[in-house]
């Protein structure tokens, strides 16, 4: 094993397939956050790039290319451990790899559609070939069901690997978790003329998929991170990873009722979604009391410190942006101002942020250091590791500066569109330009360059840490799983 | 039972509404970390925090039922919401004990190998 050098003989099979959807995966981040940032600008000044790369589609390729790039994190993530935890080599790589091509050659050809065809004639060659008109899941007919395949393709490697080798709970509770993420993504290809009924089954994609099915992947994820830079035992960490799906499929779940408060669904999802609303900070509460036991108990040490630091980052991330940010607006008593407005997108840009963009980063150096033959990355990094210290700092204050200034604009929006004009049309354009919406507005741009700067840090230091670097990490084998390489630590 | 109604929030409620909101997941997270350090620590004075701060989430809950004009229904949900956020660190707790608790056996420690 060469230490410091990039070579994919340091990686099995599922690992160099895992690299691949790492790569893309910083590529559509790169693409969301310029989107975002030309989407910001035509915020200010709406005649930019009028005609030729309108809001809606800048908006529509920022959120889209953030789904998908994630989506690439995740399978990326549970490509990068299938080996390792199941024992065996994947079952079906080849199709894995085809799946991966297939993949990345539909969202770029979805991509340059909706760059240069844009819009159609609204009939049903449109809705297959160029946008369904879903906001969040914009993606024509064909992709939906390429998606869907790709999903089952990944379904099949999981299951089919696991199966061959040998089962855990973190496992189990993954290849479950797939058969539902696969599932629920069919009740989004629904078509129908009802508007109130098209948005019924929508946001069974739009909300299950993100508070029920992504959670729980990034459980399984984080659970096996925890042992893999902590050396955190497995017994403990699937212990609260059952708590965790349990308290967060019995709170997320019917915690969808916030969603159908004004979509002309009956009146009884007021008190159900305002009620397990309530209840979904619990989870996040849950993870609070665990995290400190295990810090005060245990001292964890840990060689790759970019890691951990963007997994605490996930930590309070998850709490803010989707427990504090989503509890203040999820009653139906205050969600009549703020529904839709810019509230929305500030609760999505934290938590969207906190809960798994900064997961996936801390995946993405775990796979760097094992990619330069299991380098060190703890203490006394080349250069003091300050492009790993920055690029989290410029991130996370870019994230935080434009939720904060979405947070104004939405509260302005909540008086002036919604409480004082009463959701018209004149009203709808009176909070647009008014002064205190277009400042926030600014400063969301200033924010979001801040954040564009973090990103850019990032890559850099993704491409170059440990690149000069000559000492492993050391390893710990652990008595209740002999044979297995379960966490470096740091001994210097 | 009839339906419950909702009467939204008056406008001039609305900052105070959004505040204890967040306060109600602040003060929630603040009991449950201090009490889990107190606990940990072994020290009385992070314990009586942590019920300090459970008072603060008792005061935003209460502000939040006025400001949201709570009555029957929503009142009950308040109501199950202060208990399950009293309840639910103490559990969380035992859990962490309990699952914990094999842990400090000698022979479960992990073996450091350069």
């Amino acid at each position: 094993m060469s230490v410091g050098v990039l070579d994919s003989r340091n990686l099995n099979g599922g690992q160099k397939l895992a690299v691949k959807y790492f790569i893309v995966a910083m590529v559509l981040f790169v693409a969301q956050i310029l989107f975002g940032l030309l989407a910001a600008v035509q915020f200010l000044a709406p005649g930019f790039l009028f005609e030729t790369l309108d809001f809606s589609v800048n908006r529509m390729l920022h959120i889209n290319a953030m789904i998908v790039w994630m989506l690439y994190g995740f399978i990326g993530a549970v490509y990068w451990f299938l080996e390792e935890e199941s024992g065996v080599e994947i079952v079906g790589l080849k199709c894995g790899e085809i799946a991966f091509w297939v993949l990345t050659a539909a969202v770029g050809i979805v991509v340059l559609v909706y760059l240069f065809l844009q819009t159609g004639a609204g009939n049903d060659a449109t809705r297959w070939l160029i946008n369904e008109g879903r906001e969040y899941i914009e993606a024509p007919r064909w992709a939906d069901i390429g998606i869907v395949a790709v999903m089952l393709v990944f379904f099949y490697n999981a299951a089919g690997t696991f199966s061959k080798g040998r089962w855990s709970g973190v496992s189990g509770v993954l290849t479950l978790d797939l058969v539902a993420l696969v599932g629920l993504y069919l009740t989004g290809m629904f078509y129908t003329t009802n508007v109130t009924v098209d948005h019924y089954w929508w946001w069974w994609v739009v909300h299950l998929w993100v508070e029920a099915t992504w959670e729980v992947l990034v459980g399984c994820i984080m659970a096996w991170s925890l042992m893999k830079l902590l050396g955190a035992r497995r017994r403990i960490v699937q212990t609260w990873l059952y708590i965790e799906v349990a308290l967060m499929f019995g709170s997320g779940i019917l915690g969808l009722g916030h969603h159908y408060f004004w979509i002309g669904t009956p009146e009884y999802w007021f008190p159900i979604g305002g009620f397990f609303s309530a209840l979904e900070p619990i989870p996040l509460v849950a993870m609070v009391v665990h995290s400190i036991y295990d810090a005060g108990v245990h001292k964890f040490r840990s060689t790759n410190h970019p890691a951990l630091g963007w997994v605490i980052a996930h930590t309070f991330g998850n709490f803010f942006g989707a427990g504090v940010w989503g509890f203040m607006h999820t009653l139906p008593q205050i969600n009549l101002y703020t529904h839709g407005t810019q509230w929305t997108a500030s609760h999505g840009h934290l938590s969207f942020f906190g809960a798994y963009a900064t997961i996936n980063i801390a995946f993405f150096y775990l796979a760097v250091q094992q990619w330069r033959g299991n380098v060190w990355m703890g203490a006394n990094l080349a250069d003091n590791g300050w492009k790993w210290k920055w690029s989290m700092a410029l991130l996370n204050l870019g994230v935080i500066g434009m939720t904060v200034a979405l947070l104004i604009a939405g509260y302005e929006q909540s008086f002036i569109e919604r409480a004082i004009e009463g959701s018209t049309w004149s009203g709808y354009f009176a909070a647009q330009t008014h002064p205190w919406f277009t400042q926030a507005m600014f400063w969301r741009l200033i924010f979001g360059i801040v954040t564009a700067v973090g990103l850019v840090l990032l890559i850099w230091d993704l491409a170059t840490i440990g690149a000069r670097e000559t000492r492993p990490a050391l390893v710990i084998e652990r008595p209740e799983e002999p044979g297995i390489k379960a966490a470096v630590v740091e001994t210097a | 039972m009839p339906l419950p109604m909702i009467e939204p929030v008056e406008l001039e409620d609305f900052f105070l509404n959004l505040l204890s909101a967040a306060m109600i997941v602040l003060a929630g997270a603040g009991y449950a970390g201090l009490y889990a350090w107190g606990k940990l620590t072994r020290r009385p004075g992070f314990v009586i925090s942590a019920y300090a701060s459970y008072a603060c989430l008792a005061g935003a809950v209460w502000v939040l039922a006025e400001t949201s004009h709570f009555e029957d229904f929503w009142r009950v949900v308040a109501g199950l919401m202060l208990i399950g956020y009293f309840a639910a660190p103490l559990a969380i707790w035992r859990l962490c004990t309990a699952t914990h608790a094999a842990e400090h056996s000698e022979h479960d420690r992990p073996n450091i190998t350069p």
